[in-house]
C-alpha cells in the first residue's frame, strides 16, 4: 500500500461551526470543505484563533458542526457511535493529560484487548519499555506527550489528530515529535493531521498544508508550495508576516 | 423535665442578646443576622408549632403529604440556586431528595420502625429533607466547579473512545462522597464529639437516655439512606447536564 492511497477517509463538505459568545456569533470554522486522503499527512496552518483547532475538532465530532456535512470513510460522522468514531479518529492535545498512575496504566486506558504490547506501544514513540513503570508525575512535558501519543497509538486509529502537539516542548523535543509524527505517517500508513501555527513547522513535516485563515480555508496543496508562494491575499499577507 | 413556656424563651432570648453585645463590641458586622435571624427564628418557630398542633389534631394523611410537598419543594429550590453552572438544578435537586426522602420513609413504615402518624412522618421528612438538601447543594456545587475546572481531562478520555460517563466518573464519585460528608463525619462522631438533637431534645423532654441514643440510632441510619440516594441522583443527574447525545463536553 501505497502512502498516501488514493482512497479518501475524511472529507468536509462547507463544515461551519459557529460560537455564540453573549450577543455576537461568531464563525470559528467557515464553510471549509476538504478532502483527506488515507495515509496521507496534512497540516492545518494559519494564525492564533484562526480556527485551525476548531476545525479539528470537528473531524472527531468534539464538537459538532453547525452545518455542513462531515464524511469518514463515505458515511457521514453522525452514523458512527461517538465512542467508536473517537477510537478510529484519535485526537491529541496541545498540552498532554495524562491520567494519575503509571505510564503502563495510561496505555492500557483505552486498549480492549488486556494482551496488548503496552512496551510495544512506547517503543514506538521512543521510550523505553523501563517507562512502563514509572509514575506519569515524573515525566518531562516531552516525554507526557510521548506517552499520550503512544495512549492514542494503543487505539490502532486510522486516523491521527494532533492539536499543536509541540508548542508547550522545548526545540529538541519538538524536534523529536516531528520526526515521530512523519514516521507515523510513513512507516504506518497513518492519516495525520496536524495543527501549527508554526509554518517552517508544516515545511520540516513536509504533505499537504490547508491554509486557515479567519475561519476560511484560503489555500490548500502540498506544503512547499503553499507556504513559499501562496496565491491568495489572506495567504500572502499571513506568509509575509510569518516567514519575513 | 423542664417546663418551658414564653417566659423562658423570652429569658433564652437574653442569650442571644448576649450574642449581640459581644459581637458589636468587636464591630463584627453580624448585628443585622443575629437581630433578624433571632426574630425570624422566633416567628417561624411559632408558627410552624401551631400549624403541626394543627396538622396532629387533624389526623389527616392528606395535610401530612402536603407538609412533606412543601418541605421538598423549599428544600430544593434552595439547593437548586446552589448549582451555578448548569439548569435545570430544581427538577434535579426535587428528583434526587424526594427520592431519597420518600424510599427511606416508605421503608420505615414497611419494616414498621414508625407508623402513619404525622408526629413521626413530619419531623422525621423535616430531618431527611435537610440533610438531603444539604448533601444536594454540594454535589451541585462540586460537581459544577470540577467538570469544569478539569475540561482537558474530560475531553482527553472522550477523545480516547471514552463514554461520558466514564470520562466524568472520577468527579461523580468525588462529588458524591463529599454530599455524604456530613453524615459520615456525624456517624463517627455522635456520642463523643456531641451529641445529636434529636437525642439532646428528648434527654431534655425527660426520656431516659438510653431510649434517646436507640431513637438517636434509627435517625442516624435513616439519614445515611436518605443522603446516599440524594447524592448519588443529585450526582449523576447533574453531571448528565454537562454532556449531550452525541457524547459532546458541553459545560
Amino acid at each position: 500500500m501505497s502512502c498516501p492511497s488514493d482512497e479518501i477517509i475524511l472529507e468536509t463538505r462547507r463544515a461551519v461551526r459557529e460560537v455564540v459568545k453573549g450577543d455576537d456569533r461568531i464563525l470559528t470554522v467557515d464553510a471549509i470543505s476538504f478532502r483527506f486522503k488515507s495515509g496521507g499527512l496534512y497540516n492545518l496552518v494559519g494564525p492564533s484563533g484562526s480556527g485551525k483547532s476548531s476545525y479539528l475538532r470537528l473531524l472527531n465530532r468534539l464538537d459538532e458542526a453547525t452545518s455542513g456535512e462531515i464524511l469518514f470513510g463515505g458515511r457521514a460522522i453522525q452514523a458512527y457511535r461517538p465512542t467508536d468514531l473517537r477510537r478510529r479518529i484519535s485526537m491529541l492535545f496541545q498540552t498532554p493529560y495524562l491520567f494519575p498512575g503509571t505510564v503502563e496504566e495510561n496505555i492500557r486506558y483505552c486498549c480492549r484487548d488486556g494482551d496488548a504490547d503496552s512496551g510495544g506501544f512506547l517503543e514506538r514513540v521512543g521510550l523505553p519499555r523501563a517507562f512502563l513503570k514509572k509514575d506519569v508525575e515524573r515525566l518531562s512535558v516531552g516525554e507526557k506527550q510521548r506517552v499520550a501519543l503512544s495512549r492514542s497509538l494503543a487505539l490502532n486509529p486510522e486516523v491521527l489528530l494532533l492539536d499543536e502537539p509541540t508548542s508547550a516542548l522545548d526545540p529538541a523535543s519538538s524536534r523529536r515529535i516531528e520526526e515521530l509524527i512523519l514516521s507515523l505517517a510513513r512507516d504506518m500508513c497513518l492519516t495525520v493531521i496536524t495543527v501549527t501555527h508554526n509554518p517552517e513547522q508544516a515545511i520540516r513535516l513536509g504533505g499537504e498544508t490547508l491554509l486557515i485563515v479567519s475561519g476560511r480555508l484560503v489555500e490548500s496543496g502540498r506544503t512547499s508550495e503553499v507556504l513559499t508562494s501562496p496565491t491568495s491575499d489572506p495567504g500572502r499577507k499571513y506568509i509575509d508576516r510569518e516567514l519575513s | 423535665m423542664i417546663e418551658t413556656g414564653y417566659f423562658q424563651v423570652a429569658a433564652a432570648a437574653a442569650l442571644a442578646a448576649l450574642a449581640l453585645i459581644l459581637t458589636r463590641a468587636r464591630a463584627i458586622p453580624v448585628e443585622k443576622d443575629i437581630a433578624f435571624g433571632s426574630v425570624r427564628a422566633f416567628v417561624q418557630l411559632v408558627a410552624v408549632g401551631y400549624a403541626l398542633e394543627f396538622i396532629f389534631d387533624s389526623r389527616s394523611l392528606a395535610l401530612v403529604g402536603l407538609s412533606v410537598a412543601v418541605m421538598l419543594v423549599v428544600g430544593a429550590y434552595t439547593a437548586g440556586r446552589r448549582a451555578e453552572h448548569f439548569s435545570g438544578a430544581f427538577v434535579i435537586a426535587l428528583t434526587a431528595m424526594g427520592s431519597g426522602t420518600l424510599v427511606t420513609l416508605l421503608l420505615m413504615l414497611g419494616l414498621d420502625i414508625i407508623s402513619v402518624e404525622a408526629r413521626y412522618i413530619i419531623p422525621l421528612a423535616g430531618m431527611l429533607v435537610s440533610n438531603s438538601m444539604n448533601a444536594a447543594s454540594i454535589v451541585f456545587n462540586r460537581i459544577g466547579s470540577d467538570l469544569r475546572s478539569n475540561r482537558l481531562a474530560i475531553e482527553t478520555a472522550l477523545s480516547l473512545g471514552k463514554n461520558w460517563k466514564e470520562a466524568s466518573r472520577g468527579y461523580f464519585r468525588e462529588a458524591v462522597k463529599a454530599g455524604m460528608i456530613s453524615i459520615l463525619n456525624f456517624l463517627k462522631t455522635v456520642g463523643i464529639v456531641a451529641l445529636p438533637g434529636a437525642m439532646t431534645g428528648m434527654i431534655l423532654a425527660g426520656a431516659s437516655p438510653l431510649k434517646a441514643v436507640l431513637i438517636q440510632l434509627v435517625v442516624g441510619y435513616m439519614l445515611l439512606l436518605a443522603v446516599s440516594i440524594a447524592a448519588l441522583l443529585a450526582a449523576e443527574f447533574s453531571v448528565r447536564r454537562f454532556f449531550n447525545s452525541a457524547e459532546q463536553f458541553v459545560g
